[in-house]
């Protein structure tokens, strides 16, 4: 009995020093910023910025947490919410995310960069007229194509319509060249990407979306959506064998070692086409949805996250602080541009050194020729339903019809 | 004394493991059915209570949750025939006295030892790109096959990748199991005149009875729960077609973030697998002989 009376004790003992350390800890001047990203790529970059950031505030001390690649980030994001401990700032990839953490959103509106975010990639995130993200930089996507295999092929001039695209994808399959590496099995390259572009071009994707929810209109009847097949149809029968069964590394094999044309994909693999081969002659094309060269001669241009405050954090002020560090400093400046080479949203950022694909993008943009990301206001599932019905559509299982009619019963339930 | 004592002891003995139970399995498994009677996406600090609204959903709305459902039986079935009749093959050959057979018994345990994940795709890549190259050199048509591409083939594929991996472990308890039987008994059955069939037949097979219920336990409730290896070989595609109900719970509460019809999904589920289970070992443990 003595002995359990000790062991009790002892066990008491330590747990109060634990206790007493951790007290003490809490008391110190320096402070934890925690912050939440998914971009696995960039761990080491994170860990210089951690270094260098102490020099500048030596109060704050950043602890940098990255769950990503192909795993759920948002899965884990969740979980530490459900489990009380959330990030002080971490990424949500759209309005739809942003909605799902709204209570713990921090209002953004009058921090001094935001009248320097580019007003297409604010947008998303006001809500009720409050900026709540904040972003980094912008994405494009479209058919990324290979332009010494275009020139050969006799293509000189970039197809802007849905016929123009199919006589250059005949001309490349009579010069031996397989024109689409289609990456189908990817649920976001099929479900988000490819099916985000009938809806951006819609005249107003966001009045579309909003009568698509209380019913007045359905994606069935739409005549975009109709004239999107014969594009669909296109990257089918000039396609790689198994599109079902090819993944975007597989993709991006076949595009490196020039099995293939085009890609559709977007600039977040510019550095692994040069990497792959330095002297690479590579663009992008929007990808088209009908014949009329205005409706269609669009790329898909939007943030791909935002940076968001956690309000129950208790070192706000400090997280507000880092991110105007980012976009203000010339040091954080050259962590955006040259580090993870981005395009900047900020209209005081200069980008410097950027490939054919982002290049083409910015073009894109300068001339107004853009479409927005139509699938960050998507419900929650949506991307995986409609991979799931364009799928089978691929697999032949299902007509074009019934796949409208499928994306349309998916749209009924899940606005629900 | 001696009681305060003998409780004191007790608590000493069960109390640590009794705490991590009740922090790591009743408790989650009880908040998990409090939160299949609401409505909550994950996030918020309120789920909100709604009674028995997600079951009926589930069982009004949700075709896919049967379609991945009946997909867990046929694989199931599947998986559960191909694993114990290839394992007990191999048991009954690795008892033998053939030379060679403390390295196979290592090398078809092997793939135990690998990780569910990490298997799945490694596997990918020899269904997707192995075969592929093999099919394009041989012309062989089982090869060329769109392997993962298509139900047909994304079945057969994990079934494959199933079957190899459990192989090896239930071959263990079957060598173990048979190396128990008396050999007076096969001996004297021999003596008898009786042939090797009859031998297998009318005595081993019945004598591995209580071996075969706990490898069909084994297998049953590995497959029902399938989830690493699905997930990291076809992820439910194409078309989720391929989706077990472990992944389609998990789409359900992580991508649709809707945790409750996701709870209520695993509690069904739970009872479900539970029921089919215990009639098993029920039905199998009849079957038991003793000598």
């Amino acid at each position: 009995m003595k002995k359990v009376l000790l062991f009790v004790i002892i066990l008491g003992a330590v747990a109060s020093m634990c206790y007493a350390s951790g007290q003490a800890e809490k008391g110190s001047e320096v402070k934890e910023l925690n912050l939440f990203h998914f971009k696995v790529s960039q761990v080491e970059q994170w860990e210089e910025i951690t270094e260098v950031y102490k020099n500048v505030v030596p109060t704050v001390n950043l602890n940098i947490e990255t769950v990503g690649g192909a795993a759920d980030w948002s899965t884990a994001l969740k979980t530490k919410f459900a489990a009380g401990a959330g990030p002080d700032i971490f990424i949500v990839d759209g309005p739809a995310l942003a909605k799902t953490f709204s209570e713990y959103l921090t209002d953004l509106s009058d921090e001094p960069w935001v009248e320097h975010v580019l007003e297409s990639a604010k947008r998303p995130m006001v809500f009720d007229g409050k900026l709540m993200g904040m972003p980094f930089n912008i994405e494009g996507y479209g058919f990324i194509y290979n332009k010494a295999i275009f020139r050969e092929a006799g293509v000189l001039k970039t197809p802007k319509t849905i016929d123009e695209l199919r006589q250059a994808a005949e001309k490349i399959q009579n010069y031996g060249v397989t024109p689409f590496g289609n990456g189908y099995s990817e649920w976001w390259v099929i479900g988000m990407h490819l099916m985000n572009i009938p809806f951006a071009s819609q005249p107003d994707p966001e009045e579309f979306s909003n009568a698509l929810d209380s019913g007045k209109t359905t994606i069935v009847e739409n005549e975009i959506f109709q004239s999107f097949k014969d594009l669909f149809d296109l990257t089918i029968q000039y396609g790689n064998k198994n599109p079902l069964t090819t993944d975007h590394n597989a993709q991006m094999s076949l595009f490196n070692t020039g099995q293939v044309a085009m890609v559709q994909q977007g600039n977040w693999k510019e550095v692994g086409i040069y990497e792959a081969n330095p002297n690479a002659e590579v663009g992008i094309i929007p990808i088209p949805v009908n014949n009329d060269p205005d409706v269609s001669n669009r790329v898909p241009v939007g943030v791909p996250f935002y940076w968001v405050i956690n309000n129950q954090s208790i070192v706000q002020d400090e997280a507000k602080q880092f991110l105007n560090w980012m976009v203000s400093s010339e040091t954080g400046n050259r962590y955006l541009t040259d580090e993870f080479s981005y395009i900047p949203a900020f209209d005081n950022i200069k980008s410097n050194l950027l490939g054919g694909i982002s290049n083409d993008l910015l073009t894109y943009a300068g001339e107004g020729k853009t479409i927005p990301w139509s699938f960050t206001t998507w419900h929650d599932g949506m991307y995986n339903e409609f991979a799931e019905h364009t799928q089978k559509y691929v697999a032949g299982k299902i007509t074009y019809d019934e796949m409208l009619q499928d994306m349309q019963d998916s749209w009924v339930k899940l606005a629900k | 004394m001696t009681l305060v004592k003998k409780t004191g002891l007790t608590l000493l003995f069960i109390g640590p493991a009794s705490i991590f139970f009740i922090l790591i399995i009743a408790y989650p498994f009880f908040s998990g059915i409090y939160y299949s009677f609401t409505e909550w996406n994950g996030v918020n600090a309120k789920p909100i209570w709604v009674g028995m609204r997600n079951f009926i959903e589930i069982f009004k709305e949700d075709s896919q949750f049967f379609a991945s459902f009946w997909f867990t039986v046929r694989f199931t079935v599947t998986t559960l025939i191909l694993t114990n009749v290839l394992a007990f093959a191999f048991a009954l050959i690795l008892i033998q006295p053939i030379k060679s057979r403390g390295p196979l018994r290592t090398v078809f345990f092997l793939p135990n030892v690998i990780g569910g994940v990490l298997l799945g795709f490694i596997w990918r890549f020899i269904l997707v790109n192995g075969f592929g190259t093999i099919g394009e050199l041989t012309n062989l048509q089982v090869f060329m096959l769109p392997w993962l591409g298509s139900p047909e083939t994304g079945f057969w594929g994990i079934v494959i990748v199933y079957t190899w991996r459990s192989v090896g472990y239930l071959m263990i308890i079957y060598i173990a199991h048979l190396l128990n039987i008396d050999t007076h008994l096969l001996e004297a059955a021999k003596i008898d005149g009786a042939s090797s069939f009859g031998m297998f037949s009318k005595i081993i097979l019945p004598l591995s009875m209580s071996a075969i219920t706990v490898c069909l336990f084994l297998v049953l409730s590995w497959t029902f729960k399938s989830f690493d290896i699905v997930l990291s070989l076809t992820a439910g595609g194409p078309f989720r077609s391929t989706e077990t109900v472990a992944l389609n719970i998990y789409y359900e509460a992580f991508s649709y973030s809707n945790f409750g019809i996701g709870s209520a999904k695993s509690l069904i589920y739970f009872i479900l697998v539970g029921g089919v289970t215990m009639l098993q070992v029920r039905f199998t443990k009849s079957r038991e002989v003793e000598v």
